[in-house]
This record gives C-alpha cells, structure tokens and sequence, in this order.
C-alpha cells in the first residue's frame, strides 16, 4: 500500500513537473489516470521523463515524452546547441540515441559508439567497434542503437558479436558472437540484455547482463520434431528465416517480452515452402525469464511479400467496445494496423493506414486475410501495394497519452517483385523494382494522426518523398520527426500544423529523442541518408542529391527563453 | 589424476605443434619475420610464437589479415603500449613480420587471404557443417575461425586422424576459472597489465570476458569435453567436416573463388 501511494505521488510529481524525475523503467503501477476531453483515461506508464532510457522511450514503446519545458507554444524558439560527428559516414546514422543522467550515448553504422555529454555534446569516451575479419549475415550496413542499464553499454554488430561496455568508461567487460547479424538495439530486463538479429534460423536470445552467457533462445523457425517445425514443406524449415530484426517491447506486469518476426526464406518465392511456415510473420509474446513461448500471432500466414512482421509493437491500456484492454498496437509492414489483447494475444480490430493495398482485397476485424494475391513463378510480375519496403519502414510510430493519439509515418510506394527460380542449392528468391501506386503520378507520404483502436484519422501531414526517421511526441503536444531533404521539424499534435523547423545538413533516417540535461530540455536527432533511401532512386530521383552523413544535432531552447 | 593432464597436455602438444605455412609469402620471408618477430617483439610483449602470457594479445590463429597486421606493425596502435616500427625497423624487415604473423593463423584463411581453393562437393558440404547453424548452439565455429568466420576461441593447426579422434580430442587448454569462488571453463585468450581476457565456455556460445587480474584465477584441468561439443554432429557429418578442413590444408593452387557458409560469393 505505501508502494501504491508513493508511486502515486510520484507519478502525480512527474507529471507535474517534468524533467525533475527520471523514469529508468516504464512504471505500470498505480499510475494515475488522466482524463482527456472526449477521451478515455489515459495513463503515462510508457512516458519518458527526464531521461530516454529504453530503445522505445520506455519499453512500452510509446516514443513518448512527458516533458514540457518545450510545447507548441515556444517551440518556434528552439535553437540548436550542439552537433556531433561521428566520423563513421559509411551509411547514415540510423540509431535512437539513449540519454541517462544527462549522457547520451549512441552507436554508428558499423556499432562505434560514443558517450557524449547532454548539455555540451564534449565526447566523453569512445568505443570502435572491431568486426570479425570476414563478417557475414546480411550486406546492409547499419546499427540502431544501444541499451544502457546495469552499468553497461550493449551493442550488436553486423558479425553477430554482442557486447558489453562498461558504461563510465566504454571499455569492453564481455563480447559473445550471437551466430548472426546484430542491426537492432537490445532491451535489458532484469539480469538479461536481450536482442534479435538475422541468424539464418532467426532468433530471440537472452544474455545475462553480467556474464554475457547466454540464457534463453527463442527460434523464429523451429527445428526438427519442435512444435511448429510440421508447418514447414518437409525441410523448407532448413531455409530458415523469420529474422526478429528490430527491438521488442516489454510489459512488467505480465513478463512478457514482445517480439516480431520476419518473413520465412527464401523471401518473396514460396513454391517450395509451402505451409504457412511459423514463426515467420508473428508476434510472438515470450517469457521474459525464460523465453518459453505464451502466445503468438501470425498476420500472415506463408508470405510472398516480404511484410515482416517486425515493427514496433506500441503497448498500452485502451478501451475497446467499451471494455479496457492490455493492448500491443503494431502498425505492421503490410499496410494494416493490428490491435492485440497483449495478454493473450486475441486480435481485436485491423486497419488500414495506408492508401494503397492490393496484395489481399481486405482484412476482416479479426485478422483473417480476404482474397489473398499471392506471387507466384509463372505469373506477370504486377504492382503489388505496399512495397517490401512496407505501409512504412522501421522507422517508429508514436503514441501520445495527451492526445490519445497514435502517429504513423506512412509510405504511399508500391513494388514489382520479380522472382528468382530455385537453382541447385539457391532456395529462389526475388528482387523488386519501385514504382509509384496505381492512378498516381508518383509516390508519396503521409504522417498521420489515428486513433489507435478505431484508425480514425485525426490529421495529415502530406509529404513528397520518404518519410523515413522515427516519430517523437511529448507533453508539450510536440509531434517531431525528420525527412530526407533533411528538415527536422515539429507538428502540433492536435492539428498538424507545422511549428517549427530546421535544416540539419543530411536526410534523416534514425529516431530523435528528448531528455533533461542541467535543467534544459533538449532534442537530438540524427541526421545521414542510407542505401536503403537511395533504393527509391527510380521513383525519386531526387534521391541522388542526398548525402550520407553521420550527425547527431541536438536543440533546445535559448537559456534566457527555457 | 595428474598424470593423466599431463599426459593429455603432452598430446596436445604434440598436436598443435606445428603452425601450418603461410601460403601467400615465400617461406624465406617468413622465417625471417619469425627471426625480427622473436627478436623485437616477444619477451616483454607477445609471446613466443604469438602466444598469449607476454603482456599482448595473442596473435595465433586469430584471423588476422595481412592487411591489417601491415597497418599495426607500421603504425601501431595509438592509446596502447603497441608501437609504430615503420620508423624503427627496416621496410624489408616489417614486410616479414606481416608474412611471419599472417602464417601464424594455422588453418584459417582470411577474407584477403589467397584465394581459397576449390572444394570438392564433399569438402565444400563440411563446410556447411562447419558454420551450419541448424547446429547453432553445437556448431564448431562457435570456437573455431575459418576463412574469416567464426569465433577464434582456439586455432586449428592440425586435423584429426578421424572422427574418432576428433571427438575425444583432448584439450588442456580448456582451464578452471575461479571467479568470486565460482567457477567456470575457460580458455586463456590475453594476459596484459590491466586486464585478462579468457573466453568462457559455460554455455555453448563462448564469452570473451574481461577481469582485472586480481578478479580471477586460473588452474589447469576442468571436465569441458569436446565430445560434448560436438554431439549434435553425427559420425559421418564429422567426416565431412574433417575432408573440409583437410582441403584447406592441401597446397593452394589458385582455383575459384570460394563462397561461404550462407552461398554468396566471397569477396577476395
């Protein structure tokens, strides 16, 4: 009960006064609730305060600030403070920067990571990450970002190495080779770092923090006699993948980590994968001690789309048909927004939040998939809406207990997917070309705001190419994001109409933060175009102009205005 | 009991002897950076024949290429006790400690290493073994680079007769690790001033570890069975694997280039 009622007080005080409290860990206690105008309750469990000490903000993956020294009121002051290179331009900076007692700390492209100071951007140490000679799993070059917790640092790396830096001074304390490819940022729960990563059978794994020894695994393709294995066509399962690629999400009341999983292998070409191929396309709920599996849900049975099913997942308590529910909201590749029961996995609603979706006629409020347009070999590539690039890309949505909003950057790109014929030991495969959806000239963005249960538009901002770095919003109704002509911009939350903005010198493709260092508010974002932008170069040619670059700009009021 | 180590420490000796030859350096090269090498580099630092214990990290069957040791040996590493030699030492003379390190890698061949040689179907399906990571927790790369890949926790410089004797295959080296009273297996990887660095081998992927020397201790022996290892291999995937690593042993003729482990081409 004194538990309860400090808690409460807290969360009233953080509440009250942003920026004066810290939230290490999402508090899913007795949070109180608050009462929007025509909204249900909303509680600020997944809110950040003076720091960003989650990958998601807090690991319920809100991107959400409860700070406020910075609202839709001063934001057209904002300046900016200090820039950082990282000196590391061999493909953008993709990461979510972590900020704990006003150091923030980020990793590069190729998993060099820096301690940098809050207030002033002075380097406070820096880790160059050492690649295995011949590094293997995946060609892509990029790393979005690092967990901080326990007195460490954690970062992957595109050799599958895992490791473990000691947060004061950035030097190594433990290194463990996962077996595949590292590009997403880890989670910390409890004594555990856990991460997933493009292995050739994909895999959830839970490292102790201390000892770097690894504690569970969960396969995304299970092996032989294993309980999903029969879903395979007799050893399509060897194939493998189902790459949990991204960060997960985590809920403390139910210990359960959440994580997405990519296509099976090979990707676009199922002729001889037949079978809905588990755990490929699912959100898998997963104990967080022991990585048993409770539930999953698959969204799409046997892909030949390349629709992962690996973004986000957004957790947070909503009502739904007039009864509160635990939610997962992910606003997936496929173009549709999912709406999970989180304790059980039950789907409770579907949207669209994309214009243009032809690869299945509709999807019914439960999740089963209506008249379904497969590709097939033999048939005419066509254009299949969305792209493989997805509804959106990686880059994450926000949700805003203020506003009872979510925001979704969403990509009007459609693609044709041109398969690869199975070839002595080449599984098949396929390649794709972008092109503009059906009726338009050309393709285009949208950052919305929905309604995360009903998808309920609420505003748009249009946009002409990409919309391609991660949302932020914050109490101060503050919606943030960049785009890769290389503006990083604020939208009130309530209309969308733009407030402020600021050209950063490159595109942005990484997911800004914001923290209190000293007393101020301050906003990072990084800035750097990638080899994936530059894909879209046949239907933006535009793209070629842009440059790749490796910054982190930080912002914030003027010290007489904060 | 202690006979037994010591016999089995004998054996393995007598197995990992020999580091194989470079294959991209004349020989004469060669000997003489293991001349300049012996001479300036171990002693305080390295150990002999690029073992661990003499301060620097151990450079023996690590995968490294000759590109990069170039660059180490001439401009050394800023912030450690590794100097420059381009100014200290005669161009000729650092030319051969990189031919001389380079074929301290044993068998493993790095992505600039000359190219691999063509496998024959067999060899090349070992070496889908290899790295196959169905196998994931029981794979021997887990422990053992090849080409670049895999994690360097101990060299292969000879291979086994036969599956027989590669599953008993002794390995002292594998010691007891003593760390606030626990214990663990592990396997020395680098002895400097500040700091150890073992590997430890408690689960079946290897931790490299960092602790201040007085944080633990090492003594000989411990039950770690390479058997146990390997068991998800059967009898006749290990004798696949065994034809992998002998080919790599073969005299390179040139041949085509190779690919790796997931099928794609392998840059040289």
């Amino acid at each position: 009960m004194i538990d309860h009622r400090v808690r409460l007080a807290l969360s009233l005080l953080f509440v009250a006064i942003p920026g004066l409290l810290q939230a290490q860990q999402p508090n899913t206690g007795a949070t109180p609730a608050r009462r929007q105008s025509g909204g249900a309750p909303q509680t600020q469990q997944g809110a950040t305060g003076a720091d960003w000490p989650s990958h998601g903000g807090t690991q319920l993956s809100w991107r959400y600030s409860a700070l406020n020294q910075i609202s839709n009121a001063n934001v057209k002051k904002m300046v900016p403070v200090w820039t950082f290179q990282t000196g590391d331009y061999s493909d953008g900076l993709e990461t979510t920067p972590i900020a704990i007692d006003g150091v923030v700390y980020i990793s590069t492209a190729y998993s060099n990571v820096f301690a940098l100071d809050g207030a002033t951007g002075k380097l406070i140490w820096q880790y160059k990450y050492q690649a295995s000679p011949q590094t293997t799993g995946g060609g892509l070059k990029n790393n979005r970002g690092v967990a901080v917790a326990a007195g460490k640092v954690f970062v992957g790396g595109r050799d599958g190495n895992l490791v473990a830096l000691d947060q004061k001074t950035g030097r190594e304390v433990w290194k463990v080779n996962s077996g595949g490819n590292i590009s997403a940022a880890p989670i910390v729960v409890k004594n555990k770092v856990i991460v997933g990563g493009r292995a050739s059978r994909g895999h959830v794994s839970a490292y102790n923090t201390e000892t770097g020894r690894l504690e569970w695994r969960f396969y995304a393709v299970p092996g032989a006699g294993e309980k999903g294995n029969e879903t395979w066509e007799g050893d399509s399962w060897k194939y493998g993948g189902g790459y949990p690629w991204t960060t997960g999400s985590y809920d403390p009341e139910l210990n359960l980590v959440y994580w997405g999983t990519g296509d099976a292998s090979p990707p676009f070409n199922g002729t001889h994968r037949q079978g809905i191929d588990l755990y490929g396309n699912c959100v898998l709920a997963l104990d967080a001690d022991t990585g048993a599996l409770r539930w999953y849900y698959q969204e799409i049975p046997h892909d030949t789309w390349d629709f992962d099913a690996t973004w986000e997942m957004v957790l947070m308590d909503r009502e739904v048909r007039g009864k509160m529910r635990k939610l997962l909201v992910q606003a997936s590749k496929s173009g549709f927004t999912f709406i999970l029961d989180r304790e059980t996995g039950e789907v409770l609603g579907t949207y669209p939040y994309v214009d243009n979706i032809n690869w299945v006629k509709s999807i019914t409020q439960t999740g089963e998939l209506v008249g379904r347009h497969d590709v097939l070999e033999g048939e005419t590539p066509w254009n299949v809406c969305p792209s493989n690039l997805g509804g959106k890309s990686w880059n994450e949505i926000a949700y805003s207990p203020n506003t009872g909003l979510i925001y979704i950057p969403a990509l009007e790109l459609c693609n044709h997917i041109l398969l690869r014929q199975a070839r002595g030991t080449d599984h098949g495969g396929g390649t794709w070309v972008f092109k503009e959806p059906p009726g338009h000239d050309s393709a285009y963005s949208h950052l919305d705001a929905l309604d995360p249960v009903t998808g309920k538009k609420q505003w748009s901002y249009p946009y002409k190419f990409e919309l391609f770095a991660s949302i932020l919003a914050t109490a101060g109704d503050l919606v943030l994001t960049g785009d890769p002509e290389g503006y990083f911009f604020a939208l009130d939350a309530r209309t969308g109409k733009k407030l402020w903005s600021f050209q950063t010198g490159a595109p942005n493709r990484g997911s800004p933060v914001t923290y209190m260092a000293s007393g101020r508010q301050y906003f990072a974002t990084p800035s750097g175009w990638t080899v994936v932008g530059d894909m879209t170069r046949g239907v933006w040619p535009e793209t070629e102009t842009w440059r790749v670059a490796s910054t982190l700009t930080v912002f914030g009021l003027p010290e007489e205005s904060k | 009991m202690k006979n037994r180590i010591n016999f089995i420490a004998m054996i393995l000796i007598l197995f990992t002897a020999g580091f194989a030859r470079a294959q991209q350096f004349p020989q004469d090269q060669v000997k003489r950076g293991e001349e300049v090498f012996t001479a300036s580099c171990t002693g305080f630092c390295h150990g002999d024949k690029g073992t661990e214990g003499g301060g620097a990290p151990r450079l023996a069957g690590r995968g490294l290429s000759a590109q990069y040791i170039e660059k180490v040996v001439n401009y050394g590493i800023p912030g450690t006790p590794m100097p420059a030699w381009a100014l200290k030492l005669p161009q000729n003379d650092t030319n051969a400690v990189v031919a001389y390190v380079e074929s301290l890698n044993g068998l493993i061949r790095t992505a600039n290493a000359a190219r691999l040689p063509a496998l024959s179907q067999e060899a090349a399906n070992g070496r889908e073994l290899f790295f196959d990571s169905i196998y994931d927790l029981r794979r021997c790369s887990n422990c053992h680079e090849v080409g670049g890949s895999g994690v360097p926790v101990t060299s292969i410089v000879h291979v086994p007769a036969d599956v027989s004797a590669l599953r008993n295959l002794s390995t002292p080296q594998v010691q007891t690790a003593t760390e606030n009273g626990k214990t663990f297996p592990a396997v020395m990887f680098a002895q400097v001033k500040e700091e150890t660095r073992v590997y430890d081998l408690t689960t079946g992927l290897p931790v490299l570890r960092v602790f201040a020397p007085s944080a633990i201790k090492l003594t000989n022996g411990n039950s770690w069975q390479h058997s146990a290892a390997i068991k998800a291999y059967s009898d006749d995937e290990l004798k696949t694997i065994l034809m992998f690593l002998r080919a790599l042993q073969e005299p390179q003729t040139g041949g085509t280039p190779d690919r790796d482990a997931k099928g794609s081409a392998v840059e040289h």
